[in-house]
Formats: C-alpha cells, structure tokens, sequence
C-alpha cells in the first residue's frame, strides 16, 4: 500500500528545508529509523529518518531544491495492509511546532482602644435575614433608560415586552402615547411634593407605589387601585383601542312586554322567582344574534379570520361593591323564559353574596349591560372585549307615543348598542337592533319564530 | 469569647491549627524567636516546638520553594512573607509551581500551602511596604487569594486556608492589625474561602470592598446616610474564587455599584468587578459602576502618602455621584 | 577507570558484584537506545522537542543502582536513566514529550518530582522535602539534579543554604556537561569549580569523573552513607559532556568544533564500562547487538501504544487547577461547551449543504 511521509516540522517553526542530499533511491529497500535525505534547515542540518519498513517509490524533489513544511517528500509502497486498515494505519496526529525555551520594625500601626469593640460574627451561626419584598424594578439597556429619562418617563412604571419582560424603546414610545392623553401628571410629580423624598429625582425617577406616601391634606385622598379596579382599567382602555366602537341608537314600545310580564309576575313569585324584563330581552337578543351571527363573533386580526360563534352565550354586566363584574348565562338561546329569570335570580343572589367566580364569567360571546335599572336612558357601553357587540339598556319611561296616528301615552325602553365597526357593517346593527326591538315590541313573536 | 484584635485572632487560628494537625508548620523571617515583626506568630514556637514553628534563612524565594517540597511530601506549611513588596523574589516559586503542581501531576501532588503576607498602606513606612498587588496573585490560576476584614473573619478564613487543600495566599490588611478589636469565639471555627458577606443591606447602591478599606467605607457610610442614600456593603472577603452569584444578586437589587480599594486602578481587581457588573447585571444597572481605587503610581513615602489614600470622603464623594446620576 | 576501561585507582575501587555491574551497563544500553530512538521519532515529526541524554549516562546508571523505593528523585530535564529507576514508564515519558500531562504526571513513580522547566527552581523542593523527612523521621533521601547553569541560579545558592542549615538528607547533583545551550562553563562561572562551592554552605563537595561509571557510584554510594545518617547533605559535581544537543531544535555546530566532540567521544561512558566487561569476560558483543534489537522493538512497541492514546479532552484542561473546581471555572468549561455545540451544528449544516 501507498504511503507518502511528508516533511515533517523538525525544527519547531520551520516551515522549509532546502535537499542536501538523499541517501536512498528509487525501489531501495529501507529499514525504519534509517536516514533517507540530508536536509538543510534554518536551524540544523539533519538527516531524515525513515517512519517506516518499506519500499521507495518515489523521491519527491532534487538536491538543492526547497521543499515546504507538510509537503510530501518520499513516497513508499508499504507491506502487507491494504484498504481501509492502511489508512487508519497512516492516519497520524497532527503536530503543531513547539517553541524552544533556552529560566518592624517599620512603619507605625493604629491600635484600638479597649473600651471599643465589634461584636462578635454572626457566621459561626447564620442568622437568616428577612427581607422586604423590593418595589419593581425595569429590566432595560442603558440605551432605553437614557431614552426614558429624556421623554421624562419614570421606566419602572413602563411594562415591557421584550425578552424576560426587558422595557424596549417601542414600550417606551407606546407608554408615552398613552400618558400622552395627558390629564394625570407623571408620578413622580405627585412623589416629589411630599418632603419626605430627599434623593433627586432625575427626569426617570425611582420610587414606586408603596413607598412614597405623600402627607394626608385636604388637598388629596388617595385611594391604592384594588385588583378589580385595575383590571377593569386595563380591560376598557384595551377594548376602546382594539375595537372600533360604534354605537346605535333606538327606542321601542314595550306596554305588550309589560302587559306579559305583569300577567305572569304573581304566578312566578308563588314559586319563589322574580320576573323582571331582562329575561326577555335576553331571549330576544340571543334570536336575534342567530339571524345575525356576525354579532355573536370574534375577529382574529392574527390569522385574518373572524370567527363566528354557535353557542349564545351572554353576560350581564352587575354592579357590584367591588366593582363590574360578567357573570355569564350559557345557551340563552335554548332557555325559557323561565329558566331565564331563574338564573338571573341566581346571578344577583350571588353578587349579593359577592361570590361570583372566575367560572361564572367565562365563555361569553354577548353581552348585556342594563344600566337603566339605575337610571340613564342612553349610553355609549364599552364592548366587553373581544366580543363584537354590546347591548345597553336604559330607563323604561313613560312617554307620549304616536299610534294610529293619535298621540297617546305608551311606555318606551331605550336600547344603546355597541358594536366593532371592524366587522360589523352599520346595515347589519340596524337590522340586528330592529329584530330586539320587534321581539321586545311583540314578546309573542319569541315564540312564533 | 474574647476580645481580639486581628493580630491576636491570627495567632488563635495558628495555634489552634497546629495543636490540631501535626503536618503543619510555621516559617519565615522572624517568625519563631521573636514571634514575626508584628508579633502575628507570637509565643507559638515556645508552645509547638522549634521544629513546628522556626525561622528560616533570608531568602523569599527558597521560603516557597522549599514549601513546595514539604507540601509534595505531605506537611502543611505555613509561610510568612514579611511584607507584601518581599514577595516578588517568590513570585517565580508561586506561579511556576505552588499554583501549577496540582495540574502538572495530575493530582499527585498537592500544595496544601498557605503564604501569608501583609499588605496594604497606611501605615507611613519606608518603600515596599505599603503595597497592595493582590490582583497579580489573583490573576494566577491555581491559586487563592483571600483578604480579611475583622478579626472574626481573619480567624476563621486562615482556619478555611489552613485546611485547604489548594494554596492560598491570605493577605492580612496590616493597617488594621490593631485598630479593630471584636468578641471572637475561642472555639475553632471556619469561614468558608470564596464567599462575600453582606456587612449592611442596602437599596441605593451596592459598595463593594475589602481589607482596610471595609472600615474607611462604613465611615462613608455615614455621611450617605446623612444624605438619605441607602448602602448595601459587601464586604469581598475572597479575591479569587470571587463571590460572583453574591455580587450579581446585589447589584441586581440595587442597580447602582461603587467598588472600594487600596489597589492601583488599572487592570486590578476592580476591573473583574467592573466586568462582573457588564456581565451579570447589565440591563439592571441605572448608573456606570465606578471604581475608587488608587492612583497608577508607586505608593508615596509617608509625606506625600495622604494624596494617595482613599479617604471616606471620596468615597462618599463617589457613592453620591453615583446615586445622582 | 581511564578511558579505554582500566582500573587506574585500585583503592577507590567501589565494591559491587558483576551482576550489579551488569545490569548497570545494560540499563546504560537500554538508555541510550531509548534516548537515540526518540531523536530519531522527533525528526519523523512524531514527538516534539526532546533533550537528549546521550554522553551522561554513567551518572543516571549509578544513581539507578543505588537510589531506593522510598528515595525521592527531583529531577531537572536531563535524567532519563534515572526516571526508569524510579519507576517512570516509557509511555509516560513519550506522552510527556508529545505534550500530554497524563505523561509528565509520572504517576506510577512513587516519590517522583515532575520535569523542572524554570532552571534550577526545584532544588529548594528538594530542601523542603528533605526537612518533611526529618521531621517526619523517615529513612529516605533526596537527589536532586542540576546543570553547571543551574548553579548560577539563585535558588541553587538558596536551596543549598537551607538544606544546609536545616541538615537535611539530600544530595545535590551537578551534571556539568561543559555547556548550558550554547554557553560554555568557562562564561558560567569563574570558580575553580562548582564542587568547590559546597564550602561556603558549609556541606561537603565531590568532584567527580562523571563518565567513569566505578566513580560516579563510589560517590553516590558515599554521598548516600553521609546523608542518610544524618549528617546533612551533599553536593556532587559530575563532570561530563553532553554529547549530542541541548534539545533536538538546537544546533551545537554553532558554537563548538568537531575536535572537542571526538576528544570527548573518547570518554564516553558506555564505551568505557563495556570495554572493562569485556576485558573481564563479563560481556560479548554479540550478546549486545542482541539485546539492542530486543531493546529496539519493545521500546517501539511502547512508542506507538503512546502515539495511540486517547486525544486530550476538555475537562483535563479544567479539572486540575483546583481540588474542586470554582463555580466560575466550571461556567467557563459550560460556556465552551455551548460554543463546541453551536459550532458541530454549524458544521453539519455546512455538510448537508
């Protein structure tokens, strides 16, 4: 088998050697450790010894010529081993060149007095430190906190969106938009008229809620956020930025509705329920989001996609101690009215009890706020986001009414709805609006279908 | 208990140590008959005999090397270098073969070495003895280096070095020798090498420093709180292995971070802290981290050494900017 | 014995039977075989920088036959007859020199000192292993090697200062081979010589004929009583030559003539003790073309096993330093790690590609 040697680095750094002279020839025999070439290096002259037992098959270069370091330099038909053995066989590691080595009495010391000493460590027996938990700190690059500074934002206020919660520029700008509507003042204006703080608070500021309580005045009560009220916040300003509000509207004639009503009002009690009208405009809006099911849907700006649901599941906004809560009646459309006015029933017990879970407010597709039960004919009502629609109800109230073209006096419900221009068409949330009102108008026609 | 200054807590651990473990012993210039020039090793050579505890030859160089020796065939010496500017002759033994032997051989040889040498300023002496270079020793790999602050801790980290089995070198802030005095147990106890300890927490800003200088910045701490700012103080304690989750935690916490030391600036040990605050802590920081460390000049001679010291003014001087920044 | 093997000084005659003598020409052999074949595989590029032993082998033979188990050995570089004595493997010492610590660890070699690089610097080892023995009370004794340079180092001067004033067992070698790399002794030192010098620590000196075999083990042999007993150590300056090259990268032609070689050729030990063998009917000729062919295959043998060790690996460059390893040291083998990785599957890439 075919082994080429190579002119190995002999003289650590070398990287040629020029031919002196060879000392064997073409098909000699030679042994291992025999000296095959005299070679001329910058640092020796030396001979070259054979790696192996073999045959010379080819001299690579003549006397006087310069051959580079690595560069083949005797070639050798080898013995025995053939194939893929040879050349695991050849196979050697390559070295790398190695460079050569050629190997008080003074001064005045304070002294303590005796009377004052440290106590003792407290290592010998750890004691664990108890900390208080520290007010939040923004994870931010020196660029982004020199960017907050000079817009003035406190960047511990700014929630972030980058990697491990990092406040990015664009949270920043984002944060500045927002503030941008501009009635509160920044934070810490409020936090450097209180004469407690004494360290200067550059345009970013420091201090967080919690730490800072400027002194009680006539001036101020404040008033920490609950976890509610914070959600709430975050929920409404999130729905009038996403969804593109649009609202309509309307009055309908309901002394049907309480002429039905008022007929079954006793029969109802006997049995321990309340009859009230939301039971039916409830039943009439989950009809009406069948006709029109783009009211009962969700956009999915994501996927460019709306989805549209089949299941009519509607909350009812409640006011309660606490705040605004939705707990949610599941299949209005396959519920009587009975059934209806039973789980209204339970909702307000349970706000009553103020025992209304996570669970009673999940899987909504509408919604239903019935402001009117305190006062106020109309309202512009937020969208309970992200669905597409939202129906208020105002005051009934008895007003004059034109019928067979005589005035008379009727009694008049006002209906307000919301809905999210962006998938819903102003034909479609009249249409949708004037088939409640029909059902509130003529409570029969629930049935009739 | 009892009331020690460093000095005395030294010489506890020593005598504690060589009751304990009869492989160790004690030599260097002065250290047996006299006791060693501040009088570390005081009274040790009387109580473990003069073949425990002896002087040797005026030589810096052949005190490690033979060291070595005595480490590869199973002692534990113990050896003083009389001031920190001495050690330079030895310098070759140590980073050719007290930090590298362990490696060379695989393991079968160990250097349970400690070399002890006081360092530091302060003190108005003559030339090579106000140096402090811990940073050379620390940017060797194979080695300790470890610098206490208290009394407490002196013992119990020359106890740690004194059953190590890798070579530490325990720098002792001469300047405070005998100017701390502390309630130290007289029980044997040890303080484990490569842990800092939080002195003070804080919320401002975290102060890290060591030796002598641990004292001048609770002085600066004084006066920062006077001006409302709130100083966690780290007190480093170990130079190499640095206490780098300690730190990190800190300055994460505080997002400000001033380091404190005796050392020339340039390429010190505050530099591996300045890194350590890049590396770990970048996106928490809310001011550059600042070192306060000495001028890159040879130590003045005692007249002109006030320029040189860092005063706890300039430290407070520093801890403000840097809060206000 | 003169140069051409005879017994000029009957008296200083060491005793010590033939077969002893025997073997020590053969371990001389088996040496010098060994140290021109690894001369040889260096300039087939299979080992790195070697230097070699060639000339001074008398003084390893005879520290060989007389040092024990317990003994230590703090070598310099140029020693290697002594290392097989002392238990280092020739695998070890070719792992060493093709650049692997596993090698230069020579962990099979009880009280063994590794390879000193910095000159001169593990003779205060030496004074400090002597001290452990005398506080430990044990029976051992320290050799430990030096050059005619190594004797302008301060740690020799050092070294020998504390092994004298502690009196401690060791005996302090000095192979003077005329040159440390290309500076000859005469601009080393202008002491009548370096033996001489054990005056002033207040030990006694031997000069010795280095390449005279009976001598060098006379010496050793005396050195070895006087310490052992506990009367401090010695030093001994083995005068010789050091016959082939400082290392394999050096070029002796540079700086000293053909002459002085071939008077020197003239003492070489070998030649000299086999000479005397043969004289005395110890030894033929033909048995030693014997034992070198011998000699030559197992020594081979070892070699290629050693070429064939398992490559270096990552940890072993990590886990020596300390005897745990630091946090920070172990995220920097962890972070090297994750770069190895991320650059495999670069290169699979590059290969699917």
């Amino acid at each position: 088998m075919r082994y080429i040697f190579k002119f190995p680095d002999i003289g650590e750094g070398l990287d040629e050697g020029t031919i002196a002279e060879w000392y064997v020839q073409k098909g000699q025999q030679v042994e291992m450790g025999e000296p095959l070439v005299k070679m001329e290096t910058d640092k020796v002259v030396t001979d070259i010894p054979s790696p192996r037992d073999g045959i010379v098959a080819a001299l690579y270069g003549r006397v006087g010529e310069t051959i580079h370091v690595g560069s083949p330099l005797v070639e050798f038909d080898l013995p025995g081993i053939d194939g893929a053995d040879a050349v695991s066989e050849v196979q050697k590691p390559v070295f790398e060149p190695v460079n050569e080595e050629g190997a008080g009495v003074v001064g005045t010391l304070e002294v303590a007095d005796n009377s004052a000493y440290l106590p003792p460590t407290d290592e010998v027996a750890p004691t664990p430190t108890a900390e208080k938990p520290l007010p939040r700190r923004a994870l931010a690059t020196p660029v982004a906190r020199a960017m907050a500074r000079e817009l003035g934002v406190n960047i511990d206020l700014v929630s972030g969106t980058g990697p491990a919660g990092r406040v990015m520029k664009e949270d920043i700008e984002n944060y500045v938009k927002r503030e941008s509507s501009g009635h509160y003042p920044p934070y810490q204006t409020a936090a450097s008229t209180a004469a407690t703080l004494n360290t200067a608070s550059a345009g970013g500021g420091r201090a967080a809620a919690g730490t800072v309580v400027p002194p009680a005045s006539e001036a101020f009560e404040i008033r920490p956020l609950s976890q509610i009220r914070k959600t709430i916040a975050r929920n409404m300003i999130r729905s009038k930025q996403n969804a593109a509000h649009m609202t309509v509207f309307d009055e309908v004639e309901v002394s049907e509705l309480i002429r039905i009503r008022y007929k079954y009002k006793e029969a109802f009690e006997k049995e321990g329920i309340r009859l009230s009208y939301l039971p039916f405009i409830l039943k009439a809006t989950a009809l009406a989001l069948k006709q029109h099911p783009v009211l009962n849907a969700e956009l999915d700006l994501d996927n460019n996609r709306m989805i549209l649901k089949k299941h009519y599941n509607i909350g009812i906004a409640v006011d309660t101690d606490d705040g605004l809560v939705v707990p949610v009646i599941r299949q209005v459309d396959e519920m009587t009215i009975r059934a209806l006015a039973t789980a209204v029933n339970t909702i307000a017990e349970k706000a009553r009890r103020r025992d209304i879970s996570m669970e009673d407010m999940k899987d909504g597709t509408f919604t239903i706020t019935n402001f009117g039960s305190i006062g106020g004919q109309f309202a512009v009502p937020v969208i309970n986001y992200p669905q597409s629609g939202i129906l208020g109800i105002g005051r009934m109230v008895q007003k004059p009414v034109v019928k067979d073209n005589q005035v008379v006096p009727g009694t008049v419900l006002p209906l307000s709805l919301s809905v999210d221009h962006r998938i819903v068409d102003g034909g479609e949330v009249t249409r949708f609006l004037n088939k409640i009102m029909e059902y509130l108008g003529d409570p029969v026609s629930l049935i009739i279908g | 208990m009892k009331i020690m200054n460093m000095v005395n807590a030294i010489n506890d651990a020593l005598d504690i140590k060589l009751k304990e473990d009869p492989n160790i012993v004690v030599y260097g210039e002065d250290v047996g008959v006299e006791g060693g020039v501040f009088r570390v090793t005081e009274g040790l050579q009387k109580k473990h005999g003069a073949d425990r505890v002896f002087d040797s030859p005026l030589a810096e160089s052949g005190i490690v090397g033979t060291a070595v020796g005595m480490a590869a065939a199973g002692l534990r010496p113990v050896v003083e270098m009389q001031f920190c500017g001495f050690v330079y002759p030895a310098f070759n033994q140590i980073i050719s073969h007290v930090s590298r032997m362990r490696n060379r051989t695989r393991g079968k040889y160990t250097m349970p070495i400690v070399i002890r040498v006081p360092y530091g300023g302060g003190i108005n002496a003559l030339e090579h003895h106000s140096e402090s270079m811990e940073a050379l020793y620390a940017h060797i790999p194979g080695l300790k280096v470890v610098i206490p602050s208290t009394p407490a801790d002196a013992k119990g980290m020359l106890i740690s070095a004194l059953e190590s089995p890798d070579p530490v070198m325990f720098m002792e802030p001469k300047r405070i020798y005998r100017a701390i005095k502390q309630e130290v147990s007289e029980d044997s106890y040890s303080i484990p090498l490569g842990k800092g300890k939080i002195l003070h927490p804080g919320t401002d800003v975290t102060v890290i420093a060591y030796g002598a200088m641990v004292r001048e910045v609770q002085k600066a701490m004084v006066m920062a709180k006077e001006a409302g700012i709130s100083v966690e103080l780290i007190d480093l304690r170990s130079i190499y292995p640095i206490d780098k989750e300690l730190l990190a935690s800190s300055i994460k916490k505080t997002g400000r971070v001033v380091f404190v030391a005796e050392e020339p600036t340039a390429f010190g040990v505050g530099a591996e802290i300045m890194a350590i605050a890049n590396e770990e802590a970048f996106l928490y920081l809310q001011a550059p981290p600042k070192r306060v460390s000495a001028f890159d000049t040879i130590v003045p001679l005692p007249k002109g050494e006030h320029h040189y010291l860092i005063s706890p003014e300039k430290i407070f001087y520093e801890i403000e900017r840097t809060v206000k920044f | 014995m003169d140069d051409q093997g005879k017994i000029i000084s009957p008296s200083h005659l060491p005793e010590i039977s033939n077969e002893l003598l025997i073997k020590a020409f053969q371990d001389m052999l088996f040496a010098r075989t060994a140290d021109q074949m690894i001369v040889s595989y260096q300039r087939q590029g299979r080992i790195f920088t070697y230097p070699p032993n060639l000339g001074q082998e008398a003084i390893h033979s005879a520290v060989a036959q007389v040092i024990k188990h317990d003994d230590w050995l703090v070598p310099a570089f140029r020693e290697m007859g002594a290392w097989l004595a002392k238990g280092v493997t020739l695998k070890d010492l070719f792992l060493y020199f093709m650049g692997n610590e596993t090698g230069g660890s020579f962990s099979s070699a009880h009280n063994m000192f590794p390879v000193s690089v910095p000159i001169a610097s593990q003779l205060p080892h030496a004074a400090g292993i002597g001290y452990a023995i005398k506080l430990k009370k044990l029976d051992q004794v320290v050799y430990a090697f030096t050059g005619d340079g190594g004797t302008s180092e301060g740690d020799f001067h050092e070294a020998l200062n504390f092994a004298a004033v502690w009196k401690v067992p060791v005996v302090f070698i000095i192979q003077n081979n005329q040159f440390a790399i290309s500076v000859p002794l005469r601009m080393q030192t202008v002491s009548d010589s370096l033996a001489i010098k054990a005056q002033a620590y207040g030990m006694p000196g031997l000069q010795v004929d280095g390449n005279d075999f009976f001598a060098m083990f006379a010496a050793i042999k005396e050195a070895e009583e006087h310490t052992r007993t506990g009367n401090g150590p010695v030093l001994i300056e083995a005068v010789t030559y050091r016959q082939g090259a400082h290392t394999t990268s050096d070029d002796p032609t540079k700086y000293r003539t053909r002459e002085e070689e071939e008077a020197w050729q003239k003492k070489d030990p070998v030649n000299r003790l086999r000479n005397y063998l043969i004289d005395k009917k110890l030894w033929e000729e033909s048995r030693e073309e014997e034992l070198i062919s011998q000699f030559r295959k197992e020594i081979d043998r070892i070699f290629v096993e050693a070429e064939n060790h398992p490559s270096y690996p990552l940890e072993d460059v990590f886990q020596y330093q300390y005897a745990e390893m630091p946090d920070d040291l172990k995220r920097q083998k962890i972070e090297h790690e994750r770069f190895l990785e991320w650059s495999r599957s670069r290169t699979k890439k590059e290969v699917a590609r």
